[in-house]
């Protein structure tokens, strides 16, 4: 691959957002992904609509500049005729190229695509898979298989306030938190970063247990109200452990250098001669020591303290990232689309995610699981659908369709660990790695389920009418349209919502059965 | 949001209910399980004055067996008809359908009298009633009568009940011994039908003696696919037939466009659908 140039028109709606705009531009240091392209060009048109307004939705950039590339890879794959995660392999960076300054100029700190490919392979039965394929293909079944295939990467944790700035973003990326040794041996951790279900109380007490060795139990975390927690920016980006995070663990460590001359002078030895561990400081050599929490009792009673020592052990801590966090993955999809009906089915859905170091496994599992459904919505349900006067069409949640778990298979994933090089926790951010990933490994998958019939592209979400009006359009051997829309969808909500009046007038006319008993729902 | 103030009252019986529904408050509606009619008062389409709860009438209740008929109140839920071996055993094809409806929680509240009411032309239980040839029984001032199925769907939302009726029970006759199958389309597991075929057949000694197929949201109401009964009947039930009926399932049909699909495609889907469902009913 030699080049890369990007013509992005966007439809911002209707009004300036918080960072409305700013979106497609996020975007655009991620097109390139994870290949070596030599040239890049990205030329982005935002226009203001009549439709609804836009603003950041998890992943923000990152999702659209994946889509792209990712499909795009697919259809390389397919002109040149090679197995599309062939054509991935020769273009990536390989692991031993890192550090790697990219086209779009970021440094990706680490990585290694080779492995969490292998991996994921591996765990999809990728050959095995292709096999059937061809035999389906080959007998012509009713019912094809498709495989799709997202080497995903993003960059998140944002983020290097100078380079916000260099963006004209309107604050910076910085993180705040402070730390309160109490009397009583508790800890209390305050976070600017603050939780809305992501599980920050966890992990950010996982950190501070392990950091300072006090109990996971004697940590309370606070936030969210700023009268507890005045300084911080926000909880978005994935970027709440590794800046987030990192402020807890930088005012960590301030607690403990407060902590130490005092320790000193009550263990009478010389500051110089302490270590700390497992939550105390030790005289080398010794048995000599002084406990954390009982540093915090005798500080607080502040009756035989250093000349000149602070009484207090609380610190505070601001942190600014030096670089993005990058995350990638490997995602495969393979997918069922029933030929006569349309429809298509995920089957089984592997990823194998590398986000370096893991604080909470669980809650990546959550996160991943959570973003997997969101792209996969994205992919195969939830649209936006505006008829021609720009007025939205699919205004209720019986027409704007969210999955739920019956309609999901069970997710396989995995990770493997490239530790981030550029935080002490050689961690990256997870929050919005699925819903990045996801989308074109099942739009992948339903394009290859049906590429041999003569189809190339299908526009998203592939609804049951698109796959089968692009099957008709393929067997009636006129050309597919490579991107434009297939379908001609002359928009009505569905029965429902048609009665529910996205038409006033109309709609309650239709609600009533002449009887007067009518209604909807 | 919150339904417009409305008077409510619960009477106790069929005739104390017309008596309420006769009452001069300005615009009156029957509440029978509420999962159509609520969502219709908190969306604010509709501004009942009064609403006549008919939860408490115990004889809206109860499926019975009268000997031919199998008799379901209007008032029975979705999920006792669910779990009922008298309906599983003497009207499967509705058992079917019936499951295919939305969720647990809905399905123990929302009714058959108020699903066939409401008649939704997406919903899942007109088809099948139609399909089987039910008698509706509407109580009124003047007493009770009797319509057939095929005469009770008006349009969209629209039934022959009049405004001070009510729909107090269905009389279906016993289809014992009969294969069926509800095939119903949707592209998320809980959803109204994009389309769905209801098809209830008898084989005697190789052969397809009687059929009955009904479509779901293929026209403004239930239609019943007549062409595809009659390439079914007298013939072996083979793949062969089930194709030859699948392709005239669209006879005689108008079904809607939206989000979900345009009309050809409902058209098309009717075909495939009816196909399959025949070969269900065949097997069981
Ligand atoms: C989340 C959700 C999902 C759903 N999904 C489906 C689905 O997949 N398929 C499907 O078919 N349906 C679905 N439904 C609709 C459901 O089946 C309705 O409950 C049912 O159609 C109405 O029955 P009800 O007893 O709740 O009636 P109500 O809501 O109480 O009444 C409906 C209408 O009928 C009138 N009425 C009720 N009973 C009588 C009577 N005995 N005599 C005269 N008038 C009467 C009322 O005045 C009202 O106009 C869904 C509903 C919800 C809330």
């Amino acid at each position: 691959m030699t080049g890369l140039k990007v013509e992005l028109l966007t439809d911002m709606g209707a009004y300036l957002g918080l960072v409305t705009p700013g979106i497609p531009i996020l975007g655009a240091f991620m097109f390139n992904a994870i290949y070596k392209f030599p040239a890049y060009r990205f030329v982005c048109t935002n226009v203001f609509t009549n439709k609804n307004w836009t603003d950041a939705y998890r992943g923000a950039g990152r999702p659209e500049a994946t889509f792209a590339i990712e499909r795009l890879m697919d259809e390389l794959a397919a002109e040149v005729g090679v197995d599309p995660m062939e054509i991935r392999e020769r273009n990536w960076i390989k692991h031993d190229e890192f550090p790697f300054s990219t086209v779009a100029g970021l440094e990706y700190d680490s990585g290694n695509y080779e492995a969490a490919t292998a991996k994921a392979k591996e765990l999809f039965g990728y050959d095995a898979l292709r096999a059937e394929q061809k035999q389906r293909r080959e007998a012509g079944d009713t019912v094809q298989l498709g495989i799709g295939i997202s080497t995903f990467t993003e960059m998140c944790g944002l983020a290097p306030s100078r380079v916000l700035g260099a963006l004209s973003y309107g604050a910076g990326g910085w993180e705040h938190a402070s730390i309160r040794m109490l009397p009583s041996g508790k800890v209390e951790v305050i976070t600017g970063s603050s939780a809305h279900g992501q599980g920050h109380e966890t992990a950010w007490s996982q950190i501070v247990a392990d950091r300072l060795g006090v109990s996971f139990d004697d940590i309370e975390v606070l936030h969210g109200d700023t009268q507890i927690s005045p300084r911080g920016l926000d909880t978005y980006g994935s970027r709440s452990l590794t800046v987030g995070g990192m402020a807890v663990i930088a005012a960590a460590d301030k607690v403990i250098e407060k902590a130490k001359p005092i320790a000193a002078h009550l263990l009478e030895a010389n500051s110089d001669d302490l270590e700390f561990s497992a939550g105390k400081f030790n005289v080398k050599g010794t048995n000599s020591s002084v406990g954390l929490t009982d540093l915090a009792l005798a500080v607080f009673a502040a009756h035989n303290l250093p000349d000149g020592a602070e009484p207090s052990l609380d610190a505070e801590a601001t942190f600014d990232p030096d670089n993005f966090s990058f995350p990638h993955g490997t995602h495969l999809c393979a997918v069922e689309v029933d030929t006569e009906t349309g429809e298509a089915k995920i089957r089984n859905y592997t990823c194998v995610d590398d986000i370096g170091k893991v604080v909470n496994p669980l809650i990546v599992e959550g996160q991943v699981h959570g973003g997997l459904v969101q792209g996969i919505a994205q992919a195969l349900f939830e649209e936006a659908v505006y008829d021609d006067s720009g007025t939205l069409v699919t205004g209720s949640f019986v027409d704007y369709l969210v999955p739920s778990a019956a309609d999901l298979p069970n997710f396989t994933t995995d990770r493997t660990e490239s530790p981030s090089t550029t935080n002490v926790l050689g961690v990256k951010g997870v929050g919005e790695a699925g819903t990045i990933a996801s989308t074109p490994a099942v739009v992948n998958a339903v394009v290859d389920a049906v590429r041999h019939l003569g189809i190339n592209d299908i526009e998203m979400p592939c609804s049951p009418h698109r796959i089968w009006t692009a099957l008709q359009t393929a067997s009636s051997g006129a050309d597919t349209p490579r991107t434009k829309t297939m379908v001609d969808d002359d928009v009505n909500p569905s029965h429902n919502a048609q009665v529910s009046g996205t038409d006033a007038g109309d709609g309650s006319a239709a609600a009533q059965g002449s009887n007067g008993q009518g209604g909807l729902a | 949001m919150i339904p417009a103030a409305f008077d409510y009252t619960a009477p106790e019986s069929v005739a104390d209910a017309i008596t309420a529904l006769g009452s001069d408050s300005e615009e009156i509606k029957v509440l029978a399980g509420g999962q159509s009619l609520i969502p219709v008062l908190r969306l604010r389409l509709a501004a009942p004055t009064l609403l006549v709860d008919i939860g408490r009438i115990r004889e809206l209740g109860g499926i019975t067996d009268e000997g031919n008929t199998l008799v379901i109140g209007a008032m029975t839920t979705h999920a006792e008809m669910a779990d009922s071996e008298l309906v599983k055993e003497h009207a499967s094809l509705l058992a079917k359908a019936v499951e295919t409806v939305a969720d647990p929680q809905v399905r123990h509240r929302g009714t058959l009298g108020g699903a066939l009411v409401h008649a939704d032309p997406a919903g899942d239980l007109l088809a099948p009633i139609l399909a089987l040839d039910a008698e509706l029984v509407v109580a009124g001032a003047d007493g009770e009568r009797t319509v057939a199925a095929a005469d009770f769907f008006e349009d969209m939302f629209t039934t022959t009940v009049g405004e001070n009726e009510i729909l107090t029970r269905i009389r279906i006759p016993k289809h014992t011994g009969w294969g069926s199958h509800y095939e119903k389309f949707t592209r998320v597991a809980q959803q109204w039908s994009i389309i769905a075929v209801g098809v209830t057949l008898k084989v005697d000694g190789g052969v397809i003696s009687q059929a009955k197929v009904g479509l779901t949201n293929m026209s403004s109401t239930p239609i019943r696919a007549s062409a595809v009964e009659q390439a079914l009947v007298g013939q072996a039930p083979t793949a062969d037939t089930a194709s030859r009926a699948a392709a005239v399932a669209a006879e005689g049909t108008n079904p809607p466009t939206d989000t979900n699909g345009d009309a050809n495609y409902r058209r098309h889907l009717a075909k495939v659908l009816t196909g399959r469902a025949v070969q269900a009913a065949v097997s069981g």
